[in-house]
């Protein structure tokens, strides 16, 4: 499964789960956002049991950007409990990603 | 995890790689190219490719790593990814160590290829493409009547600074000593164009930015004096760095890191392949990396036949 497209209403339900979340801040003009696409859809797939792995397009969500603070993009958020835990920007490797989660759940 | 002993073994997924990879695989070898990201390399951050033959309205760099790699894939060579940590080219097979597990290899291509040499300053990674820009002639069309900062001093810099100057409204050139290393012709181009400024001993030592890059903050090197200049756009001119750290001590590699190969792309171990920007040669584009590839695929074949 690849990582889930979320609207700001959907990100705020989503929250509500148990598992934890995590968060691709992208945009379509963005050229590294696009390559850590693929790897990040690998992740979702590889981390699908514990992890809810979704996206966030800035310029269509730019409320949901704001709030969240995020000022470049890729940024990735993992949020436990609804809250956010940390961050990782521009991810040099799908490696790093995966670490990143690791480190935090 | 344990992997089977491949035929080869490619450590890049770029265009040099995946062509290695299509190449040995349709000689029957089993490969495996071992990617940390996605595929493409540094051409997937292109959007426009215009100088790669047989695309006369040219092609999105992340579309032609996407059908590179489906080509090679198509004719069964696999793609793993992940990063590698360590290698040992001289063992029989070839080990290489990484986050998924230790690969082994009957033969080696090393093409991770190089990249622009950074700043190395906060926030910079984040900024590529939001006004930090390594390439002029592939990003300079963007800052079309806008305030542009070049940072170096070689003939790269210089041309940059000439290839903007056509393009931006005005265009600063910083750079750390007092005159340019770039050879002469490019010292009397530059006097001669209206729009171009210089900024002398002058180092970039901080990015100010919010969502965009808003200017950059520079130091005086001799009298440590600090001072603001706003801009648009800020491309990094300060040479490029090959991805060899791993292979030191194992593979010759020359001044300034890359991978001494001929046209044969054989390096000084037997079985060992260096492909494209990697490789030390007098051009690096899209076309001779995949000609490396082509190339150590035949090598490897050789080799593995005797």
């Amino acid at each position: 499964m690849s990582a889930i497209h979320l609207s700001n209403e959907e990100f705020q339900k989503l929250l509500q789960e148990k598992k934890p979340v995590l968060v691709d801040y992208w945009a379509p003009w963005c050229g590294y956002c696009r390559r850590i696409a693929p790897a990040y859809d690998r992740i979702a797939q590889e981390y699908s049991q514990r992890l809810l792995v979704a996206k966030v397009n800035i310029d269509e969500e730019p409320q949901l950007a704001h709030a969240e603070q995020i000022e470049v993009i890729p940024t990735l958020i993992l949020y436990k409990d609804g809250k956010a835990a940390d961050f990782l920007v521009a991810p040099e490797s799908q490696a790093a990603i995966a670490q990143f989660i690791e480190k935090n759940l | 995890m344990s992997h089977p002993v491949y035929d080869m073994v490619i450590l890049g997924g770029g265009p040099g790689g995946y062509t290695a990879a299509l190449y040995a695989a349709r000689a029957g070898m089993r490969v495996v190219l071992i990617e940390k990201l996605s595929a493409g390399g540094q051409m997937a951050l292109t959007e426009q490719i215009d100088n790669y033959p047989g695309f006369p309205e040219g092609i999105d760099g992340y579309v032609l790593s996407e059908n590179m790699q489906k080509q090679a894939e198509r004719f069964g060579a696999e793609t793993a990814y992940a990063q590698v940590l360590r290698v040992d080219l001289q063992a029989e097979p070839k080990v290489i160590e990484t986050t998924d597990g230790i690969f082994y290899g009957k033969t080696v291509a090393v093409a991770t290829g190089a990249g622009p040499k950074e700043l190395e300053l906060p926030s910079e990674k984040a900024l590529v493409n939001r006004g930090v820009a390594y390439c002029a002639a592939c990003d300079g069309m963007f800052y079309r009547g806008k305030t542009v900062v070049v940072v170096g001093g070689g003939n790269s810099a210089a041309a940059d600074a000439l290839l903007l100057s056509r393009i931006a409204e005005k265009v600063i050139l910083v750079h750390r000593r007092d005159t340019l290393r770039a050879t002469k012709v490019y010292h009397q181009m530059l006097q001669k164009v209206q729009n171009v400024e210089f900024r002398w001993n002058s180092k970039v030592t901080e990015l100010l930015h919010q969502q965009k890059l808003t200017g950059v903050r520079l130091t005086d090197v001799l009298t440590g004096e600090e001072s603001q200049l706003d801009c648009d756009g800020l491309f990094v001119s300060i040479g490029r760095k090959p991805a060899t750290e791993l292979f030191s001590g194992q593979l010759d590699l020359d001044n300034g890191g890359y991978v001494i190969a001929g046209e044969d792309t054989q390096t000084n171990i037997p079985g060992v392949y260096a492909v494209g920007d990697v490789r030390s040669k007098p051009i690096r584009q899209i076309v001779t990396a995949v000609a490396d590839g082509a190339m150590a695929a035949h090598m490897a074949e050789a080799f593995l036949s005797n």
